[in-house]
């Protein structure tokens, strides 16, 4: 248990109605790193992921027991802002999702929610997000033009510019390369390492490869229950569990 | 031959709709024809209903057998219909669009589906029941409390003011109107809300948006051409309403609106609260011109529709 952990999680129970689906969590994430959840679908993954911007709580009959504290505050007390959490933890889609507006509008409408800028330091707010992403060289001259309108690589960029532009702190990505591409990908992946510098990074997915790839540390969960948590090097070379190394050579999932 | 057999038989059955619509504009085209030719296109825009002195002796005008002084202009009732719709529609929509959004996204599904089922079962209330709900309840209440309140305290909003009236008027029909198409706009967008997918929802409540936000800024920009569709299509309903309208409008007769307490009547209400005076009139001029009206009222109503199920099946063929 370090002291400087960006999230610390204790204890998390998570149910959908009567079945729990993560079991006793404990974990710290340090900040400014990449960490992967990777493991077999169903294994919880996802459900903790939204976990860390309380995005279950939309939904009747789920609920979390347990502590998840952002820099020492329990993000899951009832207490807690749930606007101020999601300004704080933003969060990227499995399938692009752009809002049916600007490719400018897209990036600005997040920035006005929390704070009132004047037109030129909101252009070089967009400016900034969308470099930040990737995708300013692509869309500059077209910044008038339909979200909807950009490929699918593009439009998944434009919502980690979106996610990037109000400044959070964190940024969770739920398998954000599973409907791309694989070029489309690699560039999501690299823009993944790159925003480290700035936020810090959840990203779930599928693909151990790209764990492997994009993650400083990664957890391997199964069934509800994190088995291994550690430096990506050391879990993918050298893993302390024998699940966690079946499961990485192939031998099931 | 059997199978020739049943497919004239399915080319008849399937060709009778179509073709009964067009027979009806055909038969109202020609009994009106005399009355098309006595008002001419001024019979939208005069102001002036006046079936003639019935006790004179018919004269001849334009070729046409009429009684004396016999006038037919319907303004006052191309705007009492277009008025009264157009409000309706107004009201209809907020609430509308918002319990489809409560009952798809904030309800529990053990309790939106029967409660889905409750708001489209409005529907299928028979227009004469609204038409008396109104004339039981809304009027006394409205005429007696609301109107007068309405106009001592947002009187200075322009058509707010002035007189009161009875209870009986545009805006009382408007309500009613909005009562009767709520449902039909509720349940298209219930099927339109659901459609979206549930991350692009996420999406906007990640960033920070409230449910209100999400409705407003996502939801409803996605859903544009439905809502349009939708409510041209209610707009539709509303123009052909008829038992309702005649219950609570105050059928006023050449009687333009100054402002919404003030009673109208519209196209479809007109017919039928003229028909049994018309009917004196032995030259038959009067009937012909209410069969007129009865032509226009379709050609619209036709119109409005066509356009509604074209932007509607536009919408649906791109999503």
């Amino acid at each position: 248990m370090t002291e400087n952990a960006k999230i610390a999680v204790r204890n998390l129970d998570f149910y959908y109605g009567d079945n729990k689906s993560l079991k006793g969590i404990n974990l710290d994430l340090p900040g400014n790193q990449v960490t992967a959840f990777i493991g077999p679908s169903g294994c919880g993954k996802s459900t903790l992921l939204r976990v860390f911007n309380r995005m279950y709580s939309l939904y009747p009959g789920q609920r979390a027991t347990g502590q998840v504290l952002l820099d020492g505050e329990d993000i899951l007390s009832p207490s807690y802002n749930v606007n101020l959490l999601r300004a704080r933890v933003g969060m990227v889609f499995q399938k692009p999702t752009p809002f049916p507006m600007s490719i400018y509008d897209n990036i600005s409408f997040g920035i006005k929610l929390y704070e009132k800028l004047r037109k030129v330091e909101l252009d070089e707010r967009v400016e900034q997000a969308l470099r930040q992403a990737a995708l300013w060289d692509e869309v500059k001259d077209n910044l008038k033009k339909s979200g909807l309108s950009l490929s699918g690589g593009q439009q998944q960029r434009l919502c980690i510019a979106r996610a990037v532009a109000v400044r959070p702190e964190v940024i969770l990505l739920d398998e954000p390369t599973s409907a791309l591409d694989p070029i489309a990908t690699l560039k999501i992946e690299e823009l993944v390492a790159e925003l480290r510098e700035h936020f810090t990074l959840l990203i779930v997915t599928h693909n151990m490869q790209q764990a492997a790839r994009v993650s400083d540390y990664t957890a391997f969960m199964y069934l509800g229950e994190m088995v291994e948590y550690g430096p990506t090097q050391q879990l993918f070379t050298n893993p302390q569990k024998k699940q966690t190394e079946d499961y990485i050579t192939g031998r099931y999932g | 031959m059997k199978v020739s057999v049943f497919r004239f038989g399915l080319v008849g059955t399937a060709s009778f709709l179509p073709l009964s619509l067009i027979l009806l504009v055909a038969f109202l085209t020609a009994y009106s024809w005399p009355a098309i030719q006595y008002n001419g296109l001024q019979f939208l825009w005069t102001n002036d209903w006046n079936l003639g002195s019935l006790y004179g002796n018919p004269v001849s005008i334009h070729g046409q057998q009429v009684m004396p002084g016999a006038r037919y202009g319907i303004w006052f009732l191309v705007v009492g219909t277009l008025a009264s719709s157009f409000l309706a529609l107004l009201f209809a929509l907020p609430i509308a669009v918002g319990a489809a959004y409560f009952l798809v996204e904030m309800m529990p599904k053990w309790l939106s589906g029967p409660l889905a089922l409750l708001v489209d079962l409005l529907a299928a209330i028979p227009s004469v029941v609204f038409g008396l709900w109104g004339y039981v309840l809304l009027i006394p209440l409205l005429g007696q409390t609301v109107f007068p309140w309405m106009t001592q305290h947002i009187g200075f909003i322009p058509y707010l003011g002035g007189s009161p009236g009875s209870g009986y008027g545009l805006l009382t029909t408007a309500i009613v109107l909005a009562f009767m198409i709520v449902p039909l706009i509720s349940a298209t967008m219930r099927e339109g809300i659901s459609a979206i997918e549930p991350s692009l929802k996420e999406a906007g409540l990640g960033l920070g948006l409230n449910r209100l936000e999400v409705l407003w800024n996502i939801i409803l920009p996605k859903l544009k051409t439905t809502l349009v569709g939708v409510s041209i299509l209610a707009l539709g309903r509303a123009l052909g309403e008829t038992m309702a309208v005649v219950m609570v409008s105050g059928n006023a007769l050449n009687y333009l609106p100054n402002n919404i307490y003030t009673p109208i009547s519209t196209m479809a209400a007109f017919i039928v609260s003229q028909l049994e005076s018309a009917l004196q009139d032995p030259t038959n001029m009067a009937v012909e011109a209410l069969a007129e009206i009865a032509l226009v009222l379709l050609v619209l109503t036709v119109i409005v529709n066509i356009i509604a199920r074209m932007i509607l099946w536009g919408a649906k063929v791109r999503s």
